[in-house]
């Protein structure tokens, strides 16, 4: 084992994500994919209010050092970028989250590894997917349900699709990425999953909204940022 | 009560009631018919009601007043929820309204004593001066007077006075406060431009007075505007203060946040009381307040009615009560001279008009029956006139609290006798009566001009929409900031006998005033504490302006020079749960935590994490990890990684002993101390590579060693990176004489002792899952601490324990994991150190390395202590008798003041006696030594112990 590899989850055994008490309770119908226990779907599920999923599969990997020369992209404090099926979320120029599917997390780990070996300064590539918990909050009332928890604005002029905005969510830690409009990321600790669950369920049953699988969610195949 | 019909007018135009939907509600338990669109008052009012509340102090009775939300008149309960003002509240089937403050009835209060005979013991303060002694007495005192005072009573039990409360974060580019016309201007105009605009109106409708004066098609055309331009219009929404830039604004069961660029007050005017004895009694009521009545609940205020104002506000309510139907027998006008419309209006009418007139007495048992007019300040004589209803206008006082919590300034403007705004700070615009335009057209300029203002200042607009600002300022501005003449009111109309009330809210007299000064109370800020004034419901809005005028009456001094009281928020009163919201209590909880639940697991709070305190027997779980294994979960611990080129030589700057010379696969202790040699932290460094150390904390200390590590790697400019990994990665301890067998059920690694070695830290896979394995002991057995991601650690925590379920594991919490620990003498840092202990005093002078090469942390300091006498040292004591000393225990010297405390104390089953440790005088820091533990009021004897109680060589550990 390579000295930091303790920090990837194994391929042998099924992960599961920090909220999956909270899905379950819920009524989650899981299916494993790509190694993760992932919650599908939901009964009455319903994104024409405000829904959220459970995204905490998704990859993580933190770059520290020379962002660009590692990415090969110009990232712009924030803005994500969305590239080969992955967001690049840069928190300072020397600092950025790359999201990208599970089943890519590992090849886009060495690949961006390598380029770290070969930056002019130190720069580094950490998985820390299980570091963080992810929703996707979706629907017409989703920055309504933000407004609950956190006094980031996500007012589109303000957080455009593709804006990407670190900050406190829920009195805790966080970042926020607009996927498309109407469509959010929300980043936070890993330990906090099922405290965050509970916030943001409350809030959404307040609204008319509940959780969905990941299933209800349209793709982001096609997602492009609003001049792209 | 009943009869919905009875009672009101003909369809007034622009009514808000709905004749055809009829409500029932209950007044304090009589059922009372309303119509859609009433208030609890105006509902009440139309069915005969003239007695709404009764007064905080003397328990006078108090009737409608201002309609409008300003006043404390009319609060009442609904639904159990005290403080509710009837005036505003919209009526809802089936609502139970309640009384406050009057027992046994609104209508006989035995309290009113008070006011019958207590009047001169009841000063200002007076529970301070007449319940003072016997002083032991004062508990009880305090609660009759709380009792027989107040502003209503929340329900006993506690499910019935929760209600969900939300919090709302809005932001926006422009934030209007104040639906009248300017405010709607204002909204519509900055959102036509393109900004982004919230509306907060205090009202249940926007609109303001148009909504009263016959303007409601407009005001509801103002309204439809801002909405088409996509004004965010929140009605019933009082803003609560203004907090650099954040204003809170209260609907419902939502405080708003609003944090805007921009923020637009048009606040309007507060028409003002005069202050005359017997100006409390039902039937007094402002011009406003019965215009309200009458324009937007068709309800007659009363059948004869006097009117007594200062400025044309009056006149024009005169003529509505006309139009109303009322027989408006006199108006006495302060002004010498009153001119305009209004005035002829009235003449023609044959409508006794009384100029230079004010009223001095108003009369009656219970309610007004009667009126004394005649010139201010006759305290004999006047003309007296029957009625049920006095009408009155004091002028108005420009609403700029707000403003002034946002920075604003007042002056006092001598023409109008009001404090008007002087400066107006940066990013905030004001528009309307608050800036003097009370007229309709230069109220709706203002508006606008403050609307354009504010959305230019934020790019929004174009050149031409730029022009048409700069008309509509200049067009204001030929505009005379109001064109009718105000006859300013003298602080009191008369001196005749009767209380003459400043401050409603709080029962506060004009004689109170003169006492507080007379007391050296000598100004409005001192005044205000001891008086209480403008300190009620109303926050000032009805009593600071008459205050203001007696205090410089009494003084002999200006009204610039008295100035006014600080406006602090709440500008509007507010339940208490408003601000609570729901509630946010972070829970840490590490992916193995349901399964601790499944166990049974105590669960408690252990810093920002839920951890397992036990699984039910502590004892059993300590048993356990001596004779077979325990398994706990430690995924609480901090956890770092730290690596680059200058990893070693950062970790030997940020701790005492050195980390540059571990070989990779090894682990050592580490104490982070402070640049003051104070302890901070421990825990583990494992060299994982040659650039790459992992780095554990203790659990409550993980993020502030984060942000210590990061502040100094930023000062030193190392190449090295840091990455917290706490929430990443799960860890258990597996501990005990058959932990290495378990070890061998579950992974490849050989764990043999000569091949893994205590202190080592390796790699492998355990249960198909990839883990960093520590070879450490913090229990005092032969134990593995695995670390591994968090998304697989409830299999690994399964794992480990099927492995060694026939092997006789079991799970064990934190309790039982502080016993072992304290059975190995292993400190827990907060718990046995303190801010001040350091290194050499907590026994681990070993950990300093003073001769290192590499500057250290702390090392300036450490250098001092290492030479100075140790005061009180750490150390391990037992007891023989049984008796566990409470954490904190006091140790004695066998003579003298308190040397020392105990911080840590069980009852060990597997040594079967007390042990414990304390900081003790350092001359007895000593194996045998005798020490006196005082503790509930009982000394035991103990011995001291400076080494470990349990395996005092580490052989176990190490085997």
């Amino acid at each position: 084992m390579s000295s930091l590899a303790f920090l990837s989850p194994g391929s042998s055994v099924t992960s599961r994500s920090p909220m999956e008490p909270g899905a379950a309770a819920a009524g989650a119908v899981f299916e494993e994919r790509d190694g993760w226990k992932v919650a599908v779907s939901f009964p009455d599920e319903d994104l024409s209010r405000v829904g959220f999923a459970d995204m905490s599969h998704l990859g993580k990997l933190e770059i520290q050092g020379d962002v660009a020369a590692v990415t090969g992209h110009d990232l712009k404090r924030g803005s994500a970028l969305r590239a080969d099926g992955a967001w690049f979320c840069p928190y300072s120029a020397q600092r950025a989250v790359v999201l990208c599917s599970p089943a890519d997390t590992a090849s886009l780990r060495d690949r961006l590894g390598a380029a770290a070996a070969g930056a002019p300064s130190l720069s580094s590539v950490i998985d820390t997917t299980t570091a963080q918990g992810a929703l996707t909050i979706a629907g017409p009332l989703a920055g309504e349900l933000f407004a609950r928890f956190t006094a980031l604005d996500l007012r589109p002029q303000v957080t455009p699709v593709f804006g990407f905005r670190p900050g406190s969510v829920a009195r805790t830690g966080g970042a926020i990425l607009c996927e498309a409009p109407d469509r959010y990321l929300m980043l936070f600790g890993a330990a906090l999953g099922q405290y965050v669950w509970t916030v943001v369920a409350d809030a959404a049953e307040h609204l008319g909204g509940g959780p969905v699988g990941v299933d209800a969610l349209p793709s982001l195949d096609a997602a492009e940022a609003p001049d792209a | 009560m009943s009869g919905v019909s009875e009672g009101r007018l003909p369809e007034q135009s622009g009514e808000r009631i709905e004749r055809d939907s009829e409500l029932s509600f209950t007044f304090d338990g009589r059922e009372v018919s309303g119509l859609e669109g009433d208030t609890i008052g105006s509902a009440l009012y139309a069915n005969g009601q003239r007695t709404f509340s009764r007064s905080f102090k003397y328990h006078r009775r108090r009737g409608l007043l201002c309609c409008a939300g300003q006043c404390p008149n009319c609060l009442v309960a609904v639904d159990g929820a005290p403080g509710v003002r009837a005036c505003t509240e919209p009526v809802r089937e089936g609502m139970k309204v309640e009384h406050m403050n009057a027992s046994p009835s609104l209508n006989f209060d035995v309290m009113r004593a008070t006011d019958l005979v207590g009047g001169p013991f009841t000063p200002p303060g007076f529970y301070y001066k007449t319940f003072i002694r016997p002083r032991r007495f004062w508990p009880l005192y305090e609660k009759v007077l709380r009792h027989a005072a107040g502003l209503g009573k929340l329900r006993k039990s506690q499910p019935e006075r929760e209600w969900r409360t939300e919090y709302r974060r809005r932001h926006a580019d422009v934030l209007v406060v104040g639906g009248g016309a300017a405010g709607l201007n204002a909204a519509a105009t900055a959102a036509e431009l393109g900004a982004d605009v919230v509306l907060a109106d205090e009202g249940p409708e926007p609109g303001g007075r148009l909504l009263a004066e016959g303007g409601v098609t407009y005001a509801r055309e103002l309204v439809e505007r801002a909405r088409r331009a996509g004004v965010e219009i929140l009605p019933n929404a009082p803003a609560l203060g203004s907090f650099d830039g954040l204003v809170p604004v209260w609907q419902g069961d939502t405080l708003h946040q609003i944090r805007a660029q921009r923020q637009i007050f048009a606040t309007g005017a507060i028409e003002q009381p005069l202050l005359f004895p017997g100006n409390d009694l039902p039937g007094v009521m402002l011009s406003g307040g019965a215009r309200r009545l009458i324009g937007m609940y068709a309800v007659q205020p009363g059948a004869r009615a006097v009117v007594a104002t200062v400025d044309d506000r009056g006149l024009h309510a005169a003529l509505a009560l006309i139009d109303a139907g009322v027989e408006v027998v006199c108006v006495a006008d302060l002004r010498e001279r009153a001119n305009g419309s209004a005035a002829g209006a009235l003449q023609r009418m044959n409508v006794e008009l009384l100029s230079g007139s004010t009223v001095l007495e108003a009369r009656g048992r219970g309610e007004l029956d009667s009126v004394v007019i005649g010139p201010p300040g006759a305290n004999e004589g006047g003309r007296t006139f029957g009625c049920d209803l006095l009408v009155v206008s004091g002028g108005s006082a420009p609403a700029t609290s707000l403003i002034a919590q946002a920075g604003g300034k007042t002056s006092y403007d001598e023409a109008r006798g009001h404090f008007a705004l002087a400066h107006v700070p940066d990013a905030v615009h004001v528009a309307g009566e608050v800036t003097g335009h009370a007229e309709l057209e230069a109220a709706e300029r203002s508006g606008m001009a403050a609307g354009a203002d504010a959305a230019h200042a934020l790019g929004f607009g174009d050149a031409q929409s730029r022009e048409r600002a700069d008309a509509e300022r200049e067009r204001l501005s030929a505009t005379r900031a109001s064109d009718s003449s105000v006859a300013v009111p003298p602080p009191v109309t008369s001196e005749r006998d009767g209380k003459c009330f400043a401050c409603l809210c709080e029962d506060v007299t004009a004689k109170d005033i003169h006492l507080s000064v007379e007391e050296g109370y000598d100004s409005i800020e001192l005044s205000k504490r001891y008086t209480t004034t403008t300190m009620g419901p109303c926050q000032g809005r009805m009593c600071q302006l008459p205050a203001v005028r007696l205090m410089a009456k009494e003084t002999g001094t200006s009204m610039a020079d008295v100035g006014t009281t600080t406006p602090r928020p709440p500008w509007h009163a507010v339940p208490l749960g408003a601000f609570a919201g729901r509630p946010f209590e972070p829970a840490k909880r590490s992916s193995i935590h349901a399964r601790h639940r499944e166990l049974g697991a105590n669960v408690m709070w252990a810093g920002d994490w839920r951890r397992a305190y036990d699984y039910g027997d502590p004892k059993a779980e300590a048993m356990a990890v001596h004779k077979a294994a325990g398994l706990i979960d430690v995924s609480t611990l901090g956890k770092l990684i730290v690596q680059g080129p200058d990893a070693g030589e950062f970790l030997d700057r940020l701790y005492p002993n050195r980390f540059s010379n571990l070989k990779p696969g090894r682990i050592r202790y580490g104490v982070i101390a402070s640049d003051a040699g104070r302890i901070m932290d421990d825990g583990t460094i494992c060299r994982l590579d040659d650039e790459s150390f992992y780095v554990t904390t203790t659990s409550s200390g993980a993020g502030a060693i984060y942000d210590w590590f990061t502040w100094w790697l930023a000062d030193w400019q190392l190449d090295v990176q840091i990455v917290d990994m706490t929430q990443g990665l799960s860890a258990v301890n597996l501990a005990g004489p058959r932990a290495r067998a378990i070890m061998g059920r579950v992974t490849e690694l050989d764990c043999s002792a000569e091949a893994f070695t205590y202190l080592d830290g390796k790699q492998a896979e355990v249960a198909g899952v990839p883990c960093l394995i520590l070879r450490i002991g913090f229990v005092g057995e032969v134990g593995y601490e695995i670390h591994c991601p968090a998304a697989q650690g409830e299999h690994l925590w399964d794992a480990l324990m099927d492995a060694g379920r026939e092997l006789g594991v079991k799970p064990f919490g934190l309790e039982p994991q502080r016993l072992l620990r304290l059975q190995k003498l292993h400190i827990l840092i907060g718990q046995d150190t303190d801010s001040e202990s350091n290194p050499f005093g907590a026994a681990m002078s070993w950990i300093v390395k003073l001769d290192k090469e590499q500057d250290f942390i702390g090392k300036w300091a450490l250098q001092h202590y290492e030479n100075e006498q140790l005061e009180t040292t750490l150390v391990g004591f037992t007891l023989q008798n049984g008796h566990v000393p409470t954490e904190g225990a006091v140790v004695m010297p066998e003579n003298g003041s308190p040397m020392g405390q105990v911080t840590s104390a069980r009852y060990s089953e597997k040594l079967g006696r007390v042990i414990g440790m304390a900081w003790v005088p350092a001359a007895l820091a000593k194996d045998g030594a005798r020490i006196t533990i005082s503790d509930e009021d009982k000394r035991f004897e103990g011995e001291v112990q400076t080494s470990p109680f349990y395996d005092p060589d580490g052989e176990i550990l190490r085997s």
